[in-house]
């Protein structure tokens, strides 16, 4: 066990060096100068005098190794420097709106859960009929649509026409619940399918059909052996979707005018303010370590094999 | 039967659904850019049979047009994918060791950035416009489908038979083309085909943001955006590519559904 | 499936922690709501740093603070903190007397002192404010007595008082509102001002309460609290007054001429346009490809169909513009002819010049070279982009191919300053920046302006009339000058004016009093009232 998530997670530290790279390389190919994006955002006129002692203070002329070092040191540190725009520094912007998208994510993934498990073992125990056909339909159809769109479709006629839910902004839970729901919905097919093809082939595993031969009664079998094996491979799952949900967020705090992170960051690309988006890579990679270590220490403790088998490429 | 039923119709849907992007200029019943001022904002009539959009413009004709632009770019995206994919899932799978390793290190990376932010991080570093929208997107969709394909070259590199072919001394480029590649590869085309929908959410999720194609081309991410200031006055010119996009990310995703149940129920 | 149960809990009770964050935020409004205005603006405010300037909003900073003097309605320079000043006879240096009522919003009071300290540190940052003269021409602050100041500059300028006026930088800020390093280069302790309003509450991104200054010098504000919402999104702005959230949205920056247009159409909210308050020009640049040839300016200004485009884009909303500046503006009231609405001329003008169309060819070409225009725009605004896409489709027909760049802002913004295009949307600024500043522009490096003009034989010419223009103190040969640039400004065609802008707002019939600004980038909300 403590050898498995030891290699776990030293692939996924790995990853996250990796991203660190991604971040730091960003600022060299751009095609913009962060120098003189510096200059132009703050109104400075642009000398070359002022952009070579600018370059020395920061030390853009240094060696790419020891720059990247510095700077991966700071980072560490969760300082990212100060953003262009507003001057403040980038880990308090971030963190500051940070609850926002958090909040927005984390709704969205309880109505995945709570949608995608219903739906989905309902549909497998009811196969065939044709209410498991009509209420997947009608998902995989809503899950075609872009989310964007969606979004306006959702505002003009549940908040315009209808007034049932505020239109847009932030503020009280009834805020919360269109985007919410329009975020969740590009991944629920995607669970439904999921756990209804793995319960499907769950069903026919032994010991299940050793437990129904037993007489043990369907809804015990679901829960206690169905349920339980596809556990791992939906938590694995998910894990991997809570940066989806982070970076699907940005969209749709767009399309609602919510002022998350995601919002932030797409504004903060707008204004090329790359210390932003370098802050907000690394932070992404920090969760995307959190919640697959989580993940996997959840699967482990949940299916003993997995801690066996070990590879988890 | 039913599978086939399902196979039958959804590929119909398809092919009349890439009939409608190649014969575009045909269909449409005016030219897609031609701006008319005084016939701004118009609702449904013979001449525009979907109306017209903020200057003028013919919105059907537009709409089909646009099914060009999305999916010639899904299309172009899927083939050199397929090759980037294929190259290093096969080079990852069958060297092993250091090279697997490495290569399969740089998938976790790609894998850890959600595709939308990495798209948008490369966009937003290259500058928008089409060619750039096209690498952005590449680079988010390669890295999945190499790490599948590595994973099956593992699993065949101890099957029975290629086993044999090493013993026998058949080179290692030759087991490749004869015994690895011909097996992966309609399935990699299945599983690329199955995301093509995911594509054409991600090239409008980009136009809609403004860092797609450039006007006047007809994009539907675009139609939505620019329809924004009307959504209250005008809601169809919101609705209508919205209603495209969905109707063909549906098509699209059913006929893969179709696909992957006829050629093998039980796979993924 | 325990497991899964305790797994939820625990999802579920980090969104309810999550949410109860939502619920504390206050949007408060006072005990009588009769005397509170809520209006929409786009951006957060900023730091509301008198000195500096994005992202500080110019609104947020005429209501906090003010300046030395003021711009009247009439276009006279008008007491402010001074009562009144006097100009040596040279030119060369200006004695203000102060107020002696004047208090900050913190107590303390306005001395001579407090004014050559905010001076002194906007021209101690004059590399942030280069484009701008005033700031350069100041030479030292000097304290008679303690409600007397003399300013002296390095030579004459004569809209010296003009620019005193300007909401940014030259407004005073109280001691305590300078940071620890005493320089507001690096932001300010606190917004404390001498203006109609104080802020009293603030949340990024998301409101700002300013209320009335009960210790004002002046008039004080008929309102008791002015609150400022945060709506990015014009849809979300529209509704937002639908459902009767905020009273009032201000300015053509926050409604595009469409949603103008929708709002009024209801009936149900008082509409407003302001009189023309600036230009939108387009601007050629003739230093690059083939807007250096003077009949390709010419033959796209007799394309210019700018009916149709302020009938249809800007829904008849402003009014059409010939000239860079309206004749009302200073100095303006230059008799010049119209470039009309002509397609047979210009086919005739790009014909004459060798732009040949090919049998079968789209665009016109000449030596192998295609006659393509750049155009950046900035892809963040609505209405410039119709305008192009319009343009784009017009000029097709006479064979000119536009190859249109949309840009978010900050690249946009790069673009125009190294040239890489060949016509630009370029306003300009207004009272009490035109006509001088504007034209200012044209000498300074990498400017718009600078474009439109480096490319002409008669460059050197025109960029020394600019610089006599300013330093005259002649009103007499002020007069000439203007005459003999705008002469050449038209002569040249490097300017295509579309229109004369104006500002509109859209309000519920709550409100009263409602009017604009001299200077647009103002909301006089001092006047504002609620009925």
């Amino acid at each position: 066990m403590g050898r498995f998530l030891a290699k776990r997670l030293g692939s996924m530290l790995l990853a996250f060096f990796g991203m660190t790279i991604i971040a730091f390389g960003l600022i060299r190919v751009i095609p913009v100068d962060p120098v003189e994006a510096y200059f132009t955002m703050n109104q400075i006129p642009i000398s070359e005098e002022g952009l070579a002692s600018m370059r020395e203070e920061e030390g853009y002329n240094r060696p790419l190794l020891v720059q990247y070092s510095t700077w991966l040191v700071d980072a560490m540190t969760l300082d990212f420097g100060e953003s262009f725009v507003s001057k403040k520094s980038v880990t308090a912007e971030l963190l500051q709106r940070f609850h926002v998208t958090l909040t927005l994510a984390a709704t969205a993934f309880i109505m995945i859960v709570t949608v995608s498990l219903t739906v989905g073992i309902w549909s497998a125990t009811k196969r065939g009929g044709f209410i498991d056909w009509l209420s997947r339909s009608f998902i995989f159809t809503l899950a075609s649509m872009p989310s964007f769109w969606l979004a306006f479709v959702f505002v003009y006629i549940v908040a315009l026409k209808w007034g049932l839910l505020p239109l847009m902004g932030w503020g009280s839970f009834a805020h919360v619940i269109l985007p919410a729901g329009t975020l969740a919905l590009g991944f629920i097919p995607y669970y439904i399918r999921l756990i209804r093809s793995s319960m499907l082939e769950e069903v026919n595993k032994p010991h299940v059909v050793f437990a129904r031969a037993r007489g043990v009664k369907e809804s015990v079998i679901i829960r206690r052996h169905v349920v339980k094996g596809i556990l791992p491979q939906l938590v694995t799952s998910l894990a991997m979707t809570c940066g989806g949900l982070l970076g699907g967020a940005a969209i749709i705090e767009i399309v609602f005018t919510i002022s998350g992170v995601g919002r932030f960051v797409v504004e903060s690309m707008f204004a090329r303010d790359y210390f932003v988006l370098q802050g907000f890579i690394v932070m992404i990679g920090g969760l995307y370590i959190v919640f697959n270590f989580v993940a996997d220490l959840l699967c482990a403790l949940v299916d003993p094999r997995v801690r066996i088998k070990g590879d988890g490429a | 039967m039913k599978k086939k039923i399902a196979l039958i119709s959804s590929s119909v849907l398809v092919l009349l659904l890439i009939a409608m992007a190649i014969f575009a200029p045909w269909l449409a019943p005016n030219d897609p850019y031609a701006t008319n001022m005084a016939l701004k904002l118009q609702g449904f009539s013979t001449d525009y049979p979907l109306g017209t959009d903020y200057l003028g413009r013919c919105v059907l004709s537009r709409l089909l047009y646009g099914a060009r632009v999305s999916l010639f770019i899904a299309l172009s995206v899927l083939v050199v994918t397929l090759f980037i994919s294929m190259f290093v899932g096969l080079l990852a799978g069958y060297v092993g060791g250091i090279v697997d390793l490495v290569l399969m290190r740089i998938c976790d990376i790609f894998l850890a950035i959600p595709d939308f932010v990495f798209a948008l991080v490369i966009v937003g570093a290259l500058g928008g416009g089409i060619r750039n929208m096209f690498i952005a997107i590449v680079l988010v969709s390669w890295v999945g489908f190499a790490r599948i394909i590595r994973n099956m070259v593992r699993s065949l590199k101890e099957s029975t038979y290629v086993q044999y072919a090493r013993t026998i001394g058949v080179p290692k480029r030759k087991i490749m083309i004869r015994h690895i590649v011909p097996f992966v590869f309609p399935q990699i085309l299945l599983l690329k085909l199955i995301g093509l929908g995911s594509t054409i959410l991600l090239i409008s999720e980009l136009s809609f943001l403004g860092l797609g194609v450039s006007a006047p081309m007809a994009e539907w991410g675009m139609m939505i955006s620019d329809s924004k200031t009307y959504l209250m006055s005008h809601p169809m010119l919101m609705f209508l590519p919205g209603i495209m996009i969905s109707f063909t990310v549906l098509i699209l995703n059913w006929f893969g559904d179709a696909l992957r149940e006829a050629m093998d129920p039980k796979a993924i | 499936m325990k497991k899964l149960s305790s797994f939820l809990l625990i999802f579920a009770l980090s969104i309810v922690a999550a949410c109860g964050n939502l619920e504390d935020k206050k949007q408060s409004t006072s005990s009588n709501p009769k005397s509170v205005l809520t209006m929409s603006w786009v951006k957060d405010i900023g730091q509301v740093n008198p000195h500096m300037y994005a992202p500080n909003e110019l609104f947020a900073q005429a209501m906090l603070y003010d300046p030395l003097v003021s711009y009247g309605e009439d276009g006279k320079i008008q007491p402010a903190l001074a009562t009144s000043w006097e100009m040596a006879t040279d030119g060369k240096s200006y004695t203000f007397t102060l107020r002696d009522d004047v208090m900050y919003s913190d107590g303390s009071k306005l001395t001579a002192e407090n004014v050559k300290r905010n001076i002194d540190t906007v021209v101690d940052n004059s590399a942030a404010h280069s484009w701008l003269e005033v700031v350069a021409v100041i030479d030292n602050v000097e304290i008679i007595d303690e409600l007397q100041v003399k300013i002296n500059l390095k030579e004459p300028y004569y809209p010296f008082l003009q620019e005193l006026s300007l909401i940014r930088p030259l407004r005073m800020l109280a001691d305590s509102g300078f940071p620890e390093s005493g320089t507001t280069k690096d932001g300010i302790a606190k917004p404390i001002g001498s203006g109609p309003w104080i802020l009293t509450d603030y949340q990024q991104d998301s409101f700002a309460e300013f209320t009335r200054n009960e210790n004002y010098w002046g008039e004080k504000p008929k309102l008791k609290k002015v609150i400022v919402k945060i709506i990015p999104d014009a849809q979300a702005r529209m509704m937002a007054l639908e459902k009767g959230d905020i009273d009032l949205i201000f300015g053509s920056g926050q409604l595009a001429p469409a949603e103008y247009q929708a709002l009024q159409k209801t009936g149900k909210y008082q509409t407003m346009i302001s009189e023309p308050s600036s230009t939108r020009i387009l601007s050629f640049n003739t230093t690059y490809g083939v807007t250096q040839d003077k009949n390709v300016r010419l033959a796209l200004q007799h394309a210019f169909d700018r009916q149709t485009m302020i009938d249809y884009v800007l829904n008849g909303l402003e009014q059409e513009a010939y000239t860079l500046f309206a004749p009302g503006f200073p100095f303006s009231d230059i008799k010049l002819e119209h470039y009309t609405y002509n397609l047979e001329k210009a086919t005739q003008l790009l014909e004459d010049a060798g732009w040949a169309l090919e049998s079968g060819a789209t665009f016109r070409t000449k030596n192998g070279q295609t006659l393509t225009l750049v155009i950046p725009y900035n892809s963040g605004d609505q209405v410039h982009k119709t305008i192009f896409e319009y343009l784009q489709s017009a000029w097709r027909e006479i064979g000119v191919e536009v190859q249109l760049i949309g840009e978010e802002d900050q690249l946009f913004k790069m673009r125009s300053k190294t040239g890489q295009y060949n016509l630009i949307m370029n306003d300009t600024w207004g009272v009490p920046y035109d006509p001088h500043m504007y034209i200012r522009t044209m000498t300074g490096d990498k400017q718009i302006g600078y474009y439109a003009q480096k490319g002409l034989a008669v460059s050197e010419q025109l960029t020394a009339n600019i610089g006599k223009v300013i330093r005259s103190t002649d009103e007499g040969q002020r007069r000439a000058l203007y005459e003999s640039i705008f002469q050449t400004i038209h002569e040249e065609a490097i300017f295509m004016p579309l229109s004369y802008r104006t500002n509109y707002l859209v309000a519920n019939n709550e409100l009263a009093n409602l009017s604009f600004s001299k200077q647009q980038y103002e909301v006089p909300l001092k006047n504002f009232e609620v009925k």
